[in-house]
């Protein structure tokens, strides 16, 4: 113990240039458990699998960015795009019109407004119109306006219901189709045992204010994670911002479950039934993200409370080592320990050394953390640059403060989320409206 | 008003003569004096077998292109009656329109309300939903039944669900199948014409009575009074309307409802008589012109609105209160002004 103090003490004395070249010495020899799985884990899991995809996109970039095998004539299947929204009269169109212009010729758009309060079915339109004029907008727009609210999961399933295509893709009513995707989306489709793609999420609102910039490398970063786990069949969600689904595979499923993060939950589903995740790297869906902290917080606390929800409740059953495959059981095990387990231990290993060591002691050991988080963040962003071009390259000098943004932003809203999701707290998914909220199970 | 003859037209031998020498205008003229007979207008009435599903009661081989070519000409104003889809292949408008699935483009629809469980948020149609022992529905998702609408399921509202493939769509497709030569067209490519009715202008009535079609007269004269045309009473009307801009000078106009109408079964003017007492009534500045067949109005520069319906009491009493005419005094300013231009602008011209 004292031997890992000592590091941590020295690495803050500028002088000692960081102490890297000595500290990697001593925490060989150290036995401290909190440091092999705070950094040498981490090492492990994400930074030096990145370096080894990068390396091998250096000598078969075929396989991380498969060609298109289009041939002139070839038919295309037919895709059904599935957004549900409510309220979303502000960025509807942009949607529509983006899917709509997206290149691919075989696709129809169904938009289902959950009994908006705002212009959003006249927008949708009107933005569909645009776009196909007065001819045949029947065949290609199909628009669904709710009667009554019945939440998100539900408008999907309507949505699901309605579409006609081979495949289903869904999107946010905020989330935008870049030109071209959808080849790309359905390239690994060619592997009968896919079930299900999952988009490369981009950021489309990332020069508002300092806090889309941080989430533009966070969405960034994770494109190569995503990637590395595609291929090892270990790819834990397929996100609503930008999915792609066999439609016989949804319905066989009855659609999404209500109460829950409908993505994670879905994903889970389609992963206990055996069928494989994929994800394209150049099926790029621009989204918005939260521009102001409560947003954010509002966002990030409802995610981890679907994980908690999602993980530990409703498919708790993936932990039995056997019964869904090993894959999908060392998944279950990554997110217990990854999403519940670390932030917490972070939480509690702080408050532990304060009271072990005394407050005066605990920013040394923040600081050491901090350069060794930069690091390893420095070296995935590079590396994702070169592989997504994203994040943009005058975002760069941010790496300096993403370890706070993670700090102060996003681990808060995500070990409160924690907590009052065991605990029960506040429970109520603003995003289900009552008179479903009361009829659905506890999970 | 440069190049308007105020001269009032005179019916002239040589004139009858040259404007009847051809066949066509004769028949053409056949064809005014049938609309006046039967009221000043003609309506066309539904008949299956006519090209465009409608026909006008009026004798002759090429009745509607006369009355394009009359409404064309300002004796007839075509006004809207119906629009007609038809074939863009054979131009028939025998055709079945309907709803067609998305999907497998058959028009076996079924209009069903959707059916959302909260419990589970499964969608379906009524018939997924098995009724259970009870008689209740029973979810296909989630195999709980369903007692209660409205707290544990509700309806949608209603969508078209295709009995061949099962696509549920909330705005098929509207296609048309003609009959006549078996096209399958989407409603948007259909073609579409506008059928009108008819009705006598003054300038057709002035035809009947002169027996010719004149050149471009401005004036009808109707028993010795000048009465100006339609067009050339509101080129007037609007020259009125820029002195009262400019100098501020006001005017007022006098709106006659003729009660009867013009031409009685003989084709003789039986509006003559009043329409002679009532410029007896007005000054020489007074300009009378007709709007429709039965709709009058006299300009009355530099006339307030008072002053105007002093006037108006002087005619009533001077002609009687069982005239043949209803009248109606006002004083013009631009909003009255652009009421009174919109309600006597609705041409609708043939294409």
């Amino acid at each position: 113990m004292n031997g890992f103090l000592h590091y941590f003490l020295s690495a803050l004395n500028p002088m000692a240039n960081l102490g890297f070249s000595r500290a990697i010495a001593e925490l060989i020899s150290s036995e401290l458990p909190g440091w092999w799985l705070m950094f040498v884990v981490t090492f492990l899991a994400v930074v030096l699998p990145a370096v080894l995809y990068w390396l091998l996109s250096l000598v078969r970039s075929d396989l991380v960015r498969p060609p298109l095998s289009f041939r002139s004539g070839q038919a295309q299947p037919l895709v059904s795009l599935v957004i549900a929204g409510r309220n979303e009269a502000a960025t509807i169109g942009q949607a529509i019109r983006g899917a709509l212009l997206c290149g691919y010729a075989n696709l129809e758009v169904i938009f289902v407004d959950d009994n908006s309060e705002d212009n959003s079915v006249n927008v949708a339109r009107r933005a569909a119109l645009s776009v196909t004029g007065y001819r045949k907008d029947g065949d290609r727009v199909r628009i669904f306006p709710s009667p009554r609210r019945n939440g998100k999961a539900s408008s999907l399933n309507i949505g699901i219901r309605m579409a006609r295509g081979e495949f289903i893709a869904i999107t946010d009513a905020d989330s935008v189709i870049q030109y071209g995707s959808i080849e790309h989306w359905l390239l690994p489709f060619a592997d009968p045992r896919v079930g299900g793609v999952a988009a490369n999420i981009r950021v489309n609102n990332s020069t508002v204010n300092l806090l889309t910039r941080f989430q533009e490398i966070e969405y960034g970063t994770k494109t190569v994670s995503k990637s590395i786990l595609a291929h090892m069949n270990l790819l834990y969600i397929i996100s609503g911002m930008g999915g792609i689904f066999r439609a016989e595979i949804l319905r066989r499923l009855f659609g999404f479950d209500t109460g829950l993060g409908d993505d994670r939950d879905l994903t889970m589903m389609l992963r206990k039934q055996r069928w494989k995740i994929g994800f394209a790297i150049d099926a790029v869906v621009w989204t918005t993200v939260p521009v102001t902290r409560d947003h954010l917080w509002r966002q990030r606390a409802r995610w981890r409370r679907n994980v908690v929800k999602i993980c530990l409740s409703k498919h708790r059953d993936q932990f039995i080592l056997g019964r869904y495959g090993f894959a999908n059981a060392v998944v279950a095990l990554q997110l217990l320990f990854t999403r519940l387990l670390l932030p917490l231990m972070l939480v509690i290993g702080v408050f532990w050394a304060m009271f072990e060591f005394g407050p005066m002691e605990v920013p040394e050991v923040l600081v050491t953390s901090y350069w060794l988080m930069l690091l390893y963040l420095l070296i995935v962003m590079l590396i994702t640059r070169d592989l997504a071009t994203t994040p943009k390259p005058k975002n760069f000098w941010l790496v300096f403060l993403y370890p706070f943004y993670l700090l102060f932003v996003v681990t808060p809203a995500n070990i409160y989320a924690e907590l009052a999701e065991l605990f029960r707290i506040g429970a109520k998914h603003h995003y289900v409206p009552d008179h479903v909220w009361e009829e659905i199970p506890w999970w | 008003m440069m190049g308007i003859d105020t001269r009032a037209a005179k019916p002239d031998a040589t004139s009858v003569q040259a404007g009847a020498s051809t066949a066509a205008d004769e028949r053409r003229l056949n064809l005014l004096r049938q609309i006046a007979l039967a009221g000043g207008t003609i309506t066309p009435r539904v008949e299956p077998n006519a090209k465009h599903g409608y026909a006008y009661a009026a004798l002759g081989d090429e009745v509607e292109r006369d009355l394009a070519i009359l409404s064309k000409r300002n004796y007839l104003e075509a006004r809207f009656f119906d629009r007609v889809s038809l074939c863009p292949k054979c131009d028939s408008h025998h055709l079945n329109i309907r709803e067609v699935c998305p999907s497998c483009r058959r028009a076996h629809l079924e209009s069903q309300g959707l059916i959302h469980h909260f419990r589970c948020g499964y969608v379906g149609i009524p018939s997924e939903f098995l009724p259970s022992a009870e008689g209740t529905y029973r979810c296909p998702k989630c195999n709980c039944k369903m007692h209660h609408l409205g707290v544990q399921f509700d309806r949608l509202g209603k969508a078209f669900v295709c009995q061949g493939c099962g696509v549920i769509s909330e705005n098929p497709p509207v296609e048309a199948v003609c009959f006549s030569c078996g096209k399958q067209t989407s409603a948007d490519d259909l073609v579409s014409t506008i059928v009108f009715s008819y009705v006598l202008t003054s300038r057709g009535a002035a035809a009947i009575r002169q027996g010719s079609f004149d050149s471009d007269e401005e004036l009808v004269c109707i028993g010795g009074v000048t009465v100006y045309r339609r067009k050339v009473i509101l080129e007037f009307f609007n020259h009125e309307m820029k002195r009262l801009r400019y100098f501020n000078i006001g005017f007022s106009v006098l709106l006659a409802n003729c009660r009867a109408s013009i031409m009685d079964q003989s084709g003789e003017d039986s509006s003559t008589s009043w329409l002679t007492r009532l410029r007896s009534f007005l000054r020489e500045v007074d300009l009378i012109g007709q709007l429709t067949d039965s709709l009058y109005v006299v300009i009355l520069p530099q006339t307030q609105q008072h002053e105007a319906e002093q006037l108006k009491q002087r005619i009533i009493a001077g002609l009687g209160p069982q005239s043949a005419f209803s009248l109606s005094a006002i004083e013009m300013n631009e909003h009255r002004s652009a009421e009174f231009l919109a309600r006597n602008d609705q041409h609708d011209a043939p294409s």
